[in-house]
């Protein structure tokens, strides 16, 4: 096969036994990563399992233009999230996907459960397994360490620090030390697995279609980035996050506090000063990626690299309320090198404070969240994540579908993520709206309103607290992001590329043909198959919430003030949503649409 | 014939000179197959590929003769190499390698005057410099790497 690299690799930890999945059996129909991923959990996850029994299966998937695209380097990991219970997934950056394709595998599905502690090494045919007894506990830098010590320097690491092996409901699963397929507690199921670390280093390489034909679409997709005005603002990129966000208006502080914070500027402008002064930053780039998004961090004889467009560094700051910046990169280090999603981290320490167990912007922030890594005491609760916390403590919480932790964006306001929280079927900002036009609407408003009109023929559409053509945007931008995550490409350049380079690019690789609506199409079928998965677990309209609390939060100060979600609007916007997703008053897909798909049970 | 020159204070360790550089030679992807490769630890990476050495270590160590000057560049001639490797382990920066798909030795050879992985580094971290520049250029690259002399 042309482009990707044929197989997938079934691992039944339970009883060892390796198998190869043909890829060509789904790539017709679900193009590559999140949508083959979503066909494999569909087809092998059994409707009645948890998501931490042996049954469930971890997926991990590449897209066709995984190291073949410039800016594709992404790994879909799709699984039974353990937050949820439904349907979750989460995706990676860095070069593990690559490398991935580079031994010959498109993916690996991982069933079972290891007796012991377990590592699995892949080096192009050979796989080892290996007893990970001693690094069990290590945090995800000692185990990639430990890992590369023994024996190759070259592999590419995927694995689970502490949390993730105590099965803590925020941990993430961690590409070497820098990406973080971090949303949906993924690293819980890995633990659940008893698998610590999977090590990948690739010599075959990837074979392609068209060479010359590849070479001149990737070429014009890497000048089109270059020349972008943005290209520039990537260097400075994480010290201007922080005060972006602010005046984007998106940031919520504390537990979603109805006051804002008075010190959220002081904070911002801390955290600018720290990466322009303080600390010594090394642009670095994922496989293939001109933008250099990230960054090694030193900062007094500590380092980490940093991701600047996820937002973590600002969820940590404005969530925690943390003005001083040593302590915020005090915090990142810890959670960066237990491998725990920040966002959802932040989130649950926030929900603390409101019950008195921690002080937020103090030091006690760092001794809550080793409480939670190690679940001792009250950190054995909020391990389990926010929703199970608050129905514990019987002190309502602010929680998205499912009952996972809130996006770094305040919802409140923002009309379209709101939606986007109630509908999503693997609870992810990155997975959903990335790129939204309201999330721009302050800083770049003619863009905002250029992209709002181009999609739904209204500028008013891209207004934040604006309902109209709300739900339009969501199916649009969820529909690039399924594009994006199945094609293996990350989706900030796939969004500021015309998608026709993309299929261009693909059909040079695959030699597959490939138009823009054929893309879309198979992103719509893809979703109604998430839709599917989660429909046989019970997900109708009832289901697609967002907090109670939510609505009855009045948003007291700020640039917000007065704000609140009304109720029926807000369900006027979900159904809205449904039709032109082609489902029923009750979100469940009508027989026209799974027939229309061919997914027909 | 040009000369390509490394600003390894550019590079962001993207690997794209390594995709291209492999694409376009042996028509797959496959940076073990590269003749140019971005080496580094942590943040400080860089790329490197043959340098052209004026005495080159991988001339003098073969023993079948088969590597000589060819105008500018240093080739292999496949009929007389034997495929010891020896000269990849005299090659003090790892610009020589095997290629176990074709069973030949491989090295940087400018892409015939056009070399892909310059046209594709997006931080124009590789340079070509024509052949009189060298000299200069490569200076300031230690000046770069060691600082000035006093």
């Amino acid at each position: 096969m042309f482009g990707y690299a044929g197989k997938i690799l079934f691992i039944d930890l339970s009883t060892r036994v390796v198998k190869m999945i043909p890829t060509e059996k789904y790539t017709k129909d679900f193009l590559g990563g999140r949508g083959i991923a979503t066909k494999i959990a569909y087809d092998m996850i059994p409707p009645h399992v948890n998501a931490l029994d042996p049954d469930n299966i971890l997926i991990m998937m590449t897209g066709p233009l995984t190291g073949v695209a410039p800016s594709s380097s992404r790994i879909d990991v799709v699984s039974l999230s353990p937050v949820t219970n439904l349907l979750g997934g989460s995706s990676a950056g860095g070069d593990f996907g690559a490398v991935l394709k580079f031994a010959g595998y498109d993916g690996i599905v991982i069933k079972g459960k290891s007796k012991k502690p377990v590592g699995i090494r892949i080096i192009d045919d050979e796989i080892t397994f290996h007893d990970a007894e001693a690094c069990w506990e290590y945090n995800v830098y000692d185990t990639v360490d430990c890992i590369k010590s023994l024996g190759r320097e070259d592999v590419q690491v995927a694995c689970i620090g502490k949390a993730g092996a105590n099965l803590v409901k925020m941990a993430g699963i961690s590409f070497s030390k820098r990406n973080l397929a971090s949303r949906g507690g993924l690293g819980a199921v890995m633990g659940s697995k008893n698998l610590k670390a999977i090590a990948v280093a690739g010599t075959k390489g990837i074979k392609v279609s068209d060479q010359e034909k590849l070479l001149k679409y990737n070429f014009e997709i890497e000048s089109t980035l270059i020349k972008s005005p943005s290209f520039k603002k990537y260097e400075n990129w994480h010290a201007n996050i922080s005060p972006a966000l602010l005046k984007a208006k998106r940031p919520y502080f504390g537990d979603y506090e109805e006051d804002f914070w008075e010190d959220a500027e002081e904070a911002a402008k801390n955290a600018k000063h720290f990466f322009e002064e303080m600390a010594v930053l090394k642009p670095n780039s994922c496989f293939a990626c001109p933008l250099r998004c990230w960054a090694w961090i030193e900062y007094k004889g500590e380092e980490a690299p940093m991701v600047a467009c996820q937002g973590t560094f600002p969820a940590i700051i404005f969530i925690l309320k943390i003005k001083d910046p040593e302590l915020a990169w005090k915090v990142y280090l810890k959670l960066q090198r237990e491998g725990m999603d920040i966002m959802s981290t932040a989130a649950v320490v926030a929900y603390a404070s409101t019950l008195g167990l921690v002080k937020l912007g103090s030091e006690e922030v760092l001794t809550l969240i080793d409480k939670i890594i190690n679940r001792e005491g009250s950190g054995n609760v909020l391990a389990e994540g926010i929703k199970k916390a608050s129905e514990h403590f019987g002190v309502p919480a602010v929680y998205v579908k499912g009952g996972m932790e809130s996006w770094s964006s305040d919802i409140r306001p923002f009309r379209g993520i709101a939606l986007a929280a109630a509908v999503t079927e693997s609870g992810s900002i990155s997975r959903a709206i990335h790129g939204f036009p309201a999330s721009s609407y302050y800083t770049k408003p003619e863009k905002a309103k250029k992209v709002a009109k181009k999609i739904v023929g209204s500028e008013k559409a891209a207004e934040p607290t604006n309902y109209e053509g709300k739900a339009a945007l969501v199916v649009y931008f969820e529909n690039e992001h399924i594009i994006a995550d199945s094609l293996g490409v990350c989706d900030t350049p796939l969004l500021s590329i015309p998608l026709d380079l993309w299929s261009a690019s693909y059909t040079a690789a695959t030699g597959i043909s490939m138009r823009v609506e054929e893309l879309h199409f198979l992103a719509g079928k893809i979703r109604t198959l998430e839709r599917m998965f989660n429909v046989r677990r019970g997900v109708d309209r009832n289901r697609d919430i967002i907090s109670p609390r939510f609505f009855q939060s009045v948003i007291r100060s700020g640039p917000w003030k007065g704000v609140k979600i009304d109720r029926d609007a807000f369900e006027r916007m979900k159904s809205e949503y449904y039709s032109l997703r082609g489902w029923d008053e009750n979100g469940i897909p009508t027989d026209e649409t799974l027939k229309k798909y061919g997914l027909e049970w | 014939m040009p000369y390509l020159i490394v600003h390894e204070n550019r590079c962001i360790g993207c690997h794209t000179c390594e995709m291209v550089c492999s694409l376009s030679h042996e028509g797959v992807i496959n940076p073990d197959l590269s003749r140019i490769h971005v080496i580094g630890y942590k943040g400080e990476k860089f790329p490197i590929m043959c340098l052209q050495c004026e005495d080159a270590p991988c001339e003098l160590v073969c023993p079948m003769e088969a590597i000589h000057m060819d105008g500018n560049i240093r080739v292999v001639d496949d009929d007389k190499c034997i495929r010891c490797k020896m000269c990849t382990l005299v090659c003090p920066i790892g610009g020589v390698l095997y290629d176990y798909i074709s069973h030949k030795m491989i090295r940087c050879d400018l892409c015939g005057g056009d070399p892909q992985c310059a046209k594709y580094c997006p931080m124009d971290a590789i340079e070509v410099v024509p052949d009189e520049g060298v000299p200069e250029s490569r200076r300031r690259g230690v000046r770069v790497l060691y600082g000035e002399a006093d």
